[in-house]
């Protein structure tokens, strides 16, 4: 899964034509927001974020230090950009991505999330639409 | 006259005009078995319906078959889900289903929650973004699931007018948006009377969890159905891994055949007893073979349906009782090869048991077998497994169900040989427990009776509704080559039917099977 995450954060860094980072990583979790907002509600959303977090935060310490506003999204990622390394940054990115993207995987399925994922990058290469590559 | 005449053609061309005129429902699919022939055709299309019932009745699960067989690209279904079940958790059970097919998703079918703005705004809020997402996606099929929700959070915020006001203005706008609609709800029945929402409705679909005893049975009814004409009544529906599946009250009642004129006659595989019926049984008949436990008819329905394989014509046997493995065995000592027929697709061994059966399900069961295998001949094995499979709630309508099931079945132009085990009274000949004598054709009775301190068996052909039979009441054993029936008993005896005969005159031939000797 989470090699599934490096890639989908690379695929969105290449859209922006921004090296990966923990930004692009955020902006992942951000462009999934509007989907699965529409799907399960603001409040649906927002619980499954914070359980994504609250897992990958498990993984990667200074993810303890974001926080899931009201409105679903993450707070608190500007500081970070500085205090925190660049490449821990973006493995902490990495992982709440994988996080989230392992919550849907586990309620819905891997077909339905793959289905999802395609929804939100109709670009992202097919052949890279595997979670066990 | 001749004016009479014009008058008549003007009234038919007046008629004729006001038929194209009409306006032409068209009826969508439901997706579900069953279901289309109950809601006579289909859904209507633009309708404004109400799917209603109790808990865990398959309120979602329908609407989902619904919109899985409905929704394309061209015309999709937009599902909003408010409270009742979050959509990522209705996604995941709902996939379990074979219906589901996850390509819809998106392109066919959008899901799009409401929860947010019902709990957080009000009902002109609520309506706007249903409007606003209509707008967008313009949609053939929408589904509010649960707008008991909507409508629950409004009554402790808003007027009944409001609440009634805004039933109306959605009504309207979907209608005009020409969108087929189904608002999901958790209703009781008492509630019928004084909710707006039934009134304005098109449609109301009302689904029930009914338990009896240890059972629970499914049941549906169409309370409302504006422009066409539904089938009045309860229907079961069972839901399985293809979703739900419906049984129409009336399955098997339309399309019946009248049996033809001259029919032929199939030989039960037992010569004898072929003589005793007059030639055999009349195709299309319903055959009732009674007995107590032990008497040969299981073997009898064997041999009857080996009979008709052998003759190449396919058969069904429904089994209540003895599985399958059971009956493939014991004809095998009769030298009768059940396993065969079964490989190659002639014969299907039904073993119908599952908890809480209803005779529509059956039914339909039996009537796709037919279907799959032309089968000429079914033996239903037993009458008295059969009534016990049925949930509580069903057996009290057996008669008129099984009344139903035989009418059916040799409707269809199979000839049926059901059989019933009876307790052997000694005083009587009863023919059956359920009094269903009347629905069948023939009657053949098997007996014990008690001759020289030996228990021997006995049949007699009590009825046969189709021509003239034996009135004989003939000795039978069986062997290994299954029930035989011997040659016409010489030594005369009376009261043969309480099943202790008193013998008249001399003995003028030994037992069929010897007594045991010291």
């Amino acid at each position: 899964m989470r090699n599934f995450a490096a890639r989908l954060v690379a695929h969105e860094a290449a859209l922006q034509s921004v090296d990966s980072g923990v930004s692009t990583a955020f902006a992942v979790s951000a462009k999934m927001r509007a989907h699965l907002t529409t799907l399960m509600g603001n409040g649906g959303h927002r619980a499954l974020l914070m359980r994504a977090l609250a897992l990958a935060s498990a993984e990667v310490s200074w993810l303890c230090l974001i926080e899931v506003a009201i409105d679903g999204t993450l707070q608190g990622t500007a500081p970070l950009d500085e205090s925190v390394a660049p490449d821990d940054a973006l493995m902490g990115g990495v992982v709440l991505v994988a996080q989230l993207l392992g919550l849907l995987v586990a309620f819905i399925g891997e077909r339905l999330t793959l289905h999802l994922v395609r929804e939100v990058w109709p670009k992202f290469p097919a052949r890279d639409l595997n979670f066990k590559i | 006259m001749k004016k009479q005449h014009v008058g008549a053609k003007r009234n038919a061309s007046r008629a004729e005009a006001s038929e194209s005129l009409k306006v032409a429902i068209r009826q969508l699919p439901t997706g579900i078995r069953g279901l289309d022939e109950i809601l006579g055709g289909g859904i209507p299309e633009f309708s404004f319906n109400i799917i209603a019932g109790t808990p865990g009745c398959g309120k979602t699960t329908l609407a989902h078959q619904i919109v899985f067989a409905n929704a394309t690209p061209g015309k999709p279904a937009l599902y909003f889900t408010v409270l009742g079940e979050p959509a990522v958790k209705m996604l995941r059970y709902q996939q379990q289903f074979s219906f589901f097919d996850e390509s819809k998703l998106g392109k066919s079918i959008r899901l799009f929650n409401l929860a947010d703005v019902v709990m957080e705004q009000d009902l002109d809020a609520v309506l706007a973004e249903i409007v606003k997402q209509v707008t967008n996606v313009s949609p053939g099929i929408v589904v509010v699931d649960s707008f008991r929700t909507v409508a629950r959070k409004a009554a402790n915020e808003a007027s009944e007018a409001d609440l009634q006001s805004f039933i109306q203005r959605l009504a309207q706008f979907l209608t005009s948006w020409e969108a087929t609609t189904f608002l999901v709800g958790e209703y009781a029945e008492s509630e019928i009377r004084n909710n707006p929402l039934f009134t304005i409705a098109d449609g109301l679909l009302w689904l029930w969890q009914v338990a009896e005893r240890n059972s629970v049975v499914r049941k549906m009814q169409i309370m409302k159905l504006r422009g066409q004409a539904s089938v009045p009544g309860l229907h079961t529906i069972r839901i399985n891994d293809d979703g739900l599946q419906a049984f129409p009250r009336t399955l098997g009642l339309t399309g019946r055949k009248p049996k033809p004129g001259r029919r032929r006659r199939l030989s039960t595989g037992i010569p004898e007893l072929d003589t005793m019926m007059g030639g055999g049984i009349l195709e299309g008949d319903s055959l009732l073979v009674a007995g107590p436990s032990g008497t040969g008819k299981s073997a009898l329905a064997t041999q009857f349906i080996a009979e008709g394989l052998r003759q190449g014509e396919s058969a069904i046997m429904a089994l209540f009782e003895e599985r399958p493995d059971g009956y493939t065995e014991r004809a095998r000592g009769f030298g009768l090869n059940l396993k065969e027929p079964q490989s190659s697709g002639k014969l299907e061994m039904l073993y119908l048991r599952p908890l809480d059966l209803s005779v529509d399900e059956t039914m339909q069961a039996i009537l796709d077998a037919i279907g799959r295998t032309r089968a000429k001949r079914l033996v239903i094995d037993s009458l008295a497994g059969f009534e016990m499979a049925l949930a509580p709630g069903f057996r009290a309508d057996f008669r008129e169900s099984l009344y139903r099931m035989i009418g059916a079945l040799t409707g269809a132009g199979v000839t049926v040989l059901s059989t019933v085990e009876i307790e052997d009274s000694f005083q009587a000949m009863p023919f059956s427990h359920y009094a269903i004598s009347f629905l069948t054709d023939d009657i053949l009775r098997m007996r014990y009776v008690e001759i020289d301190g030996q228990l021997r068996k006995v049949m007699v052909v009590v009825k046969m509704r189709g021509g003239n039979h034996s009135k004989d009441i003939r000795e039978y054993v069986i062997t290994n080559r299954g029930v035989v029936v011997i040659g016409p008993c010489q030594t005369d005896y009376t009261g043969l039917t309480t099943g202790i005969p008193t013998r008249v005159g001399k003995r003028a031939e030994s037992a069929p099977e010897p007594k045991a000797k010291i």
